[in-house]
């Protein structure tokens, strides 16, 4: 095997139809060697990785989960163009061998590309349960391609892909000359006018059948190299075609029914056989449904924090003696010093981290979700209502997401297919309170309008769903405007939940967040303790408090005071620490120095009861209703602003949408505002 | 003839053929839907999307999306 041609990596293209499996593969082949980015210049996710097998060097590419390779979508351009322009020594295409018909569409298509070409045939397991059985020796002969069968979530396989995948690279191209759309009238004289022409992995076969397809960029770049008349009769020809798409579609649909119908035995099979027959009924139900999606959300919520919150409690008793022993260290000379680390960045980095444990439970849980199969069927029964806000049944996911941590929400846009769809998504993700947001909330609510209180939260709920929705039309109406395509989504199987997939997807995840978030909040942080550090304690003189008094006149719009309106800013730091803020501001914190050590829960050092005698002495009802609405509805905290970036790759979007929601929160909490001075 | 959106749960049919432009044409013939292909409706309420099932796979579709695939066959004659 030690091929000595085959001493420079081995690039292998990894290609298949969503739900085929394909991560499972890509984590298994590279375990924890990957490497998550963005394709140059796109927003749409990039994974590759290293690993060595027989001593030799292996570079693997992910390419997007696409069913086709039309230039029609941003998916299928990226994959196509990887495997046009980077000629990797070898393309494996995944396949469901229980749903072998459909996923073998992808395959029909790139053996037309001259490129050495795998078949990974996985979930054959799966296919076997089911009653089918397949010949995948029949089905290699008659493919001319290499087919390997394969389990891989139960990681059986592997190693035969591999040594296929090395002789693939050894041996070249071996492309079959055999054509699914050959027997179409056009196929040869177009043949023959772009004959000699296209040689490299875009093979003439490739492009002749691209063109009878109408495909805009084959036809593109046909027209750049072929001469003047040598085109025109090209489009004479071209023009003479009808239903070029359906009429390739159908013919590679046909020559896959012809290569399997000797290869797929289905004597077996029945239907009830299938995992989760009954539970789908129930799960597609267009009331029963809905209610399952719910219930199933609020118990992966409640899930998902019996998983963090032993973390949280954990860090969260440590942190205080930390912040102690920083302090008594640097006691001496440098007090500012060990204030700067005690009470600006141990903090900060504390709240970065709290939020990674929010972000950390909401991927697992929707990772499982998705996994066994069941977002598409939430996606499925909430369609119609998100319709009702222009937006497709799969943007419910992030907004569901959202409830638990705001940065989840802005994250998990990325199952949305339209950039349109997705964007809108984006902006709306971060006006669904997330977990962190109630507790100030109901903090807040309990000391002014105590039974009153779930009037209140109605109504913010209600503020919350007419938000969403007049941002939404203004979104569609003036910013990303464009033709909205209705839904086409496919309901994979149910499978066993695979831990190592979802483990891979979270953790890489979890690296993102700590590489773009932790550097940002502990930056910040360091700012605002130096804004508003003061030795003796007194922040009503800190250059902070001079900026909150500034900000009088928007304010007093509110009926704030300059104590609440700094409360205000901090959310922007963590959503939580508005509390100790306000306690601090209204005199009852001891020996803060700065706002940055209040984002230490109880390191305010104020009694709840003394806080809310006083709050509830100080502030209006009005006022505190203002203070509810424009919390509730402000910019998402600084993790999430970040995100919005790092998605969206854009600092026009993330400005805008920053911009957006303050403007929105403070003009809602002004009219909070003012029906409250009138009810009150 | 029927469009695809018409017919009840439980009710199968050949397509005949599919309209509509190059971006919807070149999606929903990469998910199966090819004319002279077997489909049946798994679940249809009237309004909102519906579920069609055909080569072995479920497929969610718009009520406008499925108004655009035209069925042949027995039980919509």
């Amino acid at each position: 095997m030690n091929n000595p041609v085959l001493n420079k990596p081995i690039t292998i293209a990894l290609a298949g139809q969503p739900n085929t499996g394909k991560s499972t593969v890509f984590n298994r082949l590279t375990g924890a060697k990957q490497h998550v980015g963005n394709w140059p210049g796109k927003t749409v996710e990039q994974k590759s990785g290293l690993f060595t097998y027989n001593n030799n060097k292996h570079h693997v590419v992910d390419l997007p989960g696409t069913y086709s390779l039309t230039s029609n979508s941003l998916e299928e351009q990226i994959a196509r163009d990887f495997i046009v322009n980077e000629k990797p020594d070898v393309v494996v295409v995944m396949a469901d061998a229980s749903q072998l018909e459909r996923t073998l569409y992808l395959l029909t298509e790139i053996r037309l590309l001259s490129v050495p070409v795998v078949v990974a045939l996985n979930m054959i397991d799966i296919a076997e349960e089911q009653g089918k059985t397949i010949d995948s020796v029949k089905l290699e002969s008659q493919l001319g391609i290499r087919v390997v069968p394969m389990a891989a979530a139960k990681g059986r396989g592997i190693d035969l892909l591999l040594e296929a995948v090395e002789n693939a690279a050894a041996g070249g191209v071996c492309t079959s000359t055999e054509q699914s759309v050959a027997g179409n009238p056009y196929y040869k004289s177009i043949r023959s006018i772009i004959s000699g022409k296209f040689d490299g992995v875009c093979s003439e076969q490739w492009m002749t059948v691209k063109l009878i397809e109408g495909d805009s960029k084959a036809v593109e770049t046909v027209k750049n190299t072929l001469s003047a008349a040598d085109w025109k009769s090209l489009k004479e020809l071209l023009d003479k075609i009808e239903n070029g798409q359906l009429i390739t579609a159908g013919a590679r649909y046909s020559w896959i029914n012809d290569v399997l119908s000797s290869v797929v035995n289905r004597e077996g099979e029945s239907t009830a056989k299938r995992r989760g027959v009954k539970f789908d009924r129930a799960a597609t139900h267009p009331v029963v449904g809905k209610m399952i999606a719910l219930l199933i959300m609020v118990l992966s919520f409640a899930m998902a924090m019996i998983i963090v919150m032993p973390i949280m409690g954990l860090v969260q008793s440590v942190i205080p003696g930390l912040v102690e022993l920083v302090r008594e260290t640097f006691s001496g000379s440098s007090l500012w010093f060990g204030s700067l680390l005690a009470d600006g960045l141990i903090p900060g980095l504390f709240v970065a981290f709290m939020m990674l444990c929010y972000v950390f439970g909401v991927y697992i849980v929707f990772g499982l979700l998705e996994d066994i199969g069941y977002l598409s069927r939430m996606a499925y029964v909430f369609d119609s209502s998100m319709s009702k806000i222009g937006l497709h049944g799969k943007s419910v996911m992030p907004l569901l997401m959202s409830f638990g941590c705001n940065i989840a929400g802005v994250t998990g846009t990325r199952v949305i297919d339209s950039w349109q769809q997705r964007m809108v998504t984006l902006v709306l993700v971060s006006i669904v309170p997330c977990m962190a947001l109630w507790a100030v909330v109901s903090f807040m609510g309990t000391i002014f309008f105590a039974a009153a209180m779930p009037l209140v939260v109605l109504s913010l709920l209600l503020v919350m769903v007419l938000h969403i929705s007049l941002t939404s039309a203004v979104l569609r109406k003036f910013v990303v405007k464009g033709e909205t395509t209705g839904l086409i989504m496919e309901l994979p199987p149910y499978h066993k939940p695979n831990w190592r997939t979802i483990w891979g997807h979270v953790w890489v995840q979890v690296k993102a967040f700590l590489k773009r978030a932790f550097t940002l909040i502990a930056a910040l942080s360091i700012i605002v303790w130096a804004l508003s550090y003061q030795q003796d304690g007194n922040m009503g003189n800190s250059i902070l408090a001079s900026i909150g008094r500034f900000f009088d006149p928007i304010s007093s719009f509110l009926g704030l005071d300059w104590r609440l309106f700094i409360a205000l800013l901090a959310a922007i730091i963590a959503k939580e620490a508005s509390l100790s803020v306000i306690a601090v501001l209204y005199g009852l914190g001891a020996g803060a120095v700065s706002i940055t050590s209040l984002l230490i829960p109880g390191s305010g050092g104020f009694e709840e009861a003394a806080l809310i005698g006083t709050i509830a002495q100080s502030v209006s009802p009005a006022s505190a209703l203002a203070f509810i609405f424009a919390f509730f509805f402000s910019i998402p905290c600084l993790g999430t602003v970040a995100t919005i970036h790092s998605e969206t790759k854009s600092l026009k979007w993330t400005i805008g949408a920053s911009l957006y929601y303050t403007v929105t929160s403070l003009v809602l909490g002004g009219l909070a505002y003012r029906v409250g001075l009138l009810i009150f | 003839m029927k469009s695809l959106d018409r017919l009840l749960k439980g009710q199968q049919g050949v397509i005949a053929y599919l309209t509509g432009g190059r971006k919807f044409l070149s999606r929903i013939t990469a998910m199966g839907f090819t004319p002279d292909v077997m489909v049946s409706v798994v679940r249809n309420g009237g309004r909102g999307p519906i579920i069609a099932s055909l080569r072995d796979t479920e497929v969610a579709l718009g009520r406008g999306e499925a108004a655009k695939i035209m069925i042949k066959g027995d039980s919509c004659e």
